[in-house]
């Protein structure tokens, strides 16, 4: 076994450039897959974050008329209750329960439609973290004669206002009346969704309850689970227990979003396939090169009495070398690439537009360590794979002729 | 004397040619221990062939190749492996040692191969390659030698595992002619000291010259087999 270890290190030693070829595509694979692995994991994570832990949450309940009327006047009834019941059960992360509806939202220079949320200010602060998502301004603790009211970055553009502000915020109330108040903005938060940014509005529920008619008026809670994986198990549960409500989890809500990230998915794991696939006929296309080359070499082996196997072991044990040479290299100049692009962060090209369906333009990639030895792994595994053809092309040639070869 | 090696009806026909070729033709041959022997004979006329036939490294086509009271031609593959390891010492013409490994290390590699201690692996190695006139090479890779020298090597490696016959495939003819009579000199020294059976096929009259015995081949079939006197 030594002599064979020695008589393989001494060949990937005699054709350096071949090794410095098969060692750099083996770096250059495993850094792509990890690359790719990594941006993956950073777009999902931030999905999660912004669109669904700060903005959809996992799980929403509504009056079932009112997806399509998005009124006062259609809120759950006993709403409290069931907020109250689905906090203490087992699994539930954060709960805030709102009072919301659409409305429109009007400064002196422009007005606009918006969603209206009355939120109650602890709840909502675990559930979306929206005290934590202000740019500018404070978390509903000024005490001005008006109520105040956080809306998004880009609808203070829009209205063209800015914190101190003064907007008229004009709605339904429970029966239908048209109800118009004054607000002033105390702060500005911003998301990746543009979109949600002019399209959201937040006041005090308390505030909002009284101007609709009814001051523990329920129209939404969202719910935040601990396990992010069980949403679709948690919804079927809470489906059968409030079978009178309409219950929706975050891919219902936002199919375009969960669609997009499946289809992300799929993309990465053809992506990563294909460089481990391009890595893997390199290196046999490398490896079956040098097996032609030393055709005589190995006819010697075969006729002073070096078995077919042990020829085979050598071949794949050169091959295992460079792999573990190139993967290990691979493994070190990756991870220095993550902690790197992890502090840095990597622009997304075309990111603006990606903004308005809640996709960050730059993401900060990160992995866990068993991810960098997963890859290394299948990397390492398919060029151990690729050397069995030639090992096998190695092994049946003629001893007779082979010694023979030019 | 005692056979080393006996042929019977040996024939070995190709067929994956145009035309089937009949390399060797009901071949009837016996080697004495201890004999130097040259097979000659024009290109095509079936040395190489019946080197191989003999080494195990091709089967015949009809015939028997009786070593050791056994039937090589019979044998399995893999059983003939370990034969030709442990009985049979090839040196071949175009010196074909191991590139990655020192002189001592292609001389020690077949006794690696057979498992023996590494003591006397090295020993032995050393013994040889001074024998043949390379002490001072011992951990000189092939690249480093001239042809002669990589050809003394080859015979070193051939000779170190005491095999009972070597087989040589015109093992003179990429050397100049200084190194031909020196690589003769120190095989038939060896020839005589270790009683080493020896079969060379050559066109090289220098080698014919020194052979004890001279077998005639001509398309496939024994023409001539002369004995001469020799020192």
């Amino acid at each position: 076994m030594y002599t064979l270890i020695k008589i393989s290190l001494r060949n990937i030693w005699r054709n350096r450039s071949r090794t410095l070829v098969i060692t750099t595509a083996l770096v250059l694979g495993i850094m792509g897959g990890i690359f790719s692995a990594a941006i993956r994991l950073a777009a999902e994570e931030q999905q999660f974050e912004d669109t669904i832990e700060n903005m959809v949450s996992h799980i929403q309940i509504h009056h079932p008329e009112f997806i399509a009327n998005p009124e006062a006047h259609y809120r759950i009834p006993d709403g409290k209750r069931i907020a109250e019941e689905i906090g203490d059960q087992a699994g539930t992360a954060a709960l805030s329960a709102r009072l919301v509806m659409d409305g429109m939202a009007a400064s002196a220079n422009m007005n606009t439609g918006v969603r209206i949320k009355g939120i109650q200010k602890e709840a909502e602060s675990q559930t979306t973290k929206l005290d934590q998502l202000l740019e500018e301004g404070t978390y509903f603790e000024e005490d001005w004669r008006l109520p105040s009211v956080v809306i998004g970055r880009q609808l203070a553009k829009d209205l063209l206002v800015e914190t101190g502000s003064r907007i008229v915020l004009t709605f339904q109330d429970i029966d239908g009346e048209i109800v118009s108040s004054s607000f002033r903005v105390e702060a500005l938060y911003t998301v990746t969704s543009r979109r949600f940014e002019e399209r959201t509005v937040f006041v005090k529920a308390d505030v909002l309850g009284e101007l609709v008619g009814e001051t523990d008026a329920v129209t939404e809670i969202a719910i935040l689970i601990e396990d992010a994986e069980r949403y679709r198990e948690v919804t079927d549960d809470l489906r059968t227990q409030y079978p009178d409500l309409e219950i929706r989890h975050w891919a219902d809500m936002e199919p375009a979003l969960y669609y997009s990230l499946e289809v992300l998915d799929q993309m990465l794991i053809y992506l990563v396939g294909v460089i481990i696939l391009g890595v893997s006929f390199g290196l046999l296309n490398t490896i079956l090169m040098s097996i032609l080359e030393r055709v005589r070499e190995l006819g010697i082996l075969l006729s002073i009495g070096m078995k077919r196997m042990k020829v085979f072991s050598m071949v794949v044990m050169e091959t295992t070398m460079v792999a573990l040479i190139g993967g290990v290299a691979g493994l070190i100049l990756s991870f220095f690439m993550i902690r790197i692009l992890n502090q840095h962060g990597v622009n997304i090209p075309g990111g603006e537009g990606l903004e308005d369906f809640g996709f960050a333009s730059v993401l900060y990639p990160d992995l866990p360590t068993s991810f960098y030895f997963e890859i290394g792994g299948v990397v390492i595994l398919f060029a151990i794979l690729a050397s069995i053809y030639p090992a096998w092309k190695a092994i049946r040639l003629a001893p007779a002729e082979a010694v023979r070869a030019e | 004397m005692q056979t080393v090696i006996k042929t019977e009806g040996l024939s070995k026909t190709y067929t994956n040619t145009a035309v089937p070729v009949h390399a060797l033709k009901d071949v009837n041959l016996e080697f004495k221990e201890g004999e130097f022997t040259a097979i000659v004979g024009p290109s095509g006329s079936g040395k190489t062939t019946f080197l191989n036939v003999i080494g195990g490294l091709d089967k015949p086509t009809k015939g028997k190749v009786v070593i050791d009271d056994i039937d090589i031609a019979t044998m399995k593959e893999s059983k003939l492996f370990d034969f030709r390891m442990r009985h049979i010492g090839f040196v071949f013409q175009a010196y074909n040692l191991i590139p990655v490994l020192t002189a001592v290390e292609n001389v020690s590699f077949i006794m690696l191969l057979q498992k023996r201690p590494k003591k006397e692996m090295e020993q032995r190695a050393k013994e040889m390659l001074e024998q043949v006139g390379l002490s001072d090479k011992l951990n000189t890779r092939p690249a480093q030698l001239s042809g002669g020298q990589q050809q003394r090597v080859a015979v070193a490696r051939a000779l170190a595992s005491r095999p009972d016959f070597v087989l040589a495939d015109e093992p003179t003819a990429n050397l100049d002619t200084e190194s031909a009579f020196n690589l003769l000199d120190i095989m038939a020294r060896l020839n005589k000291e270790e009683n080493i059976t020896l079969i060379f096929s050559t066109h090289d009259q220098r080698v014919i010259d020194r052979a004890r015995r001279v077998i005639t081949l001509v398309d496939g079939a024994v023409d001539k087999d002369e004995h001469f006197e020799r020192n």
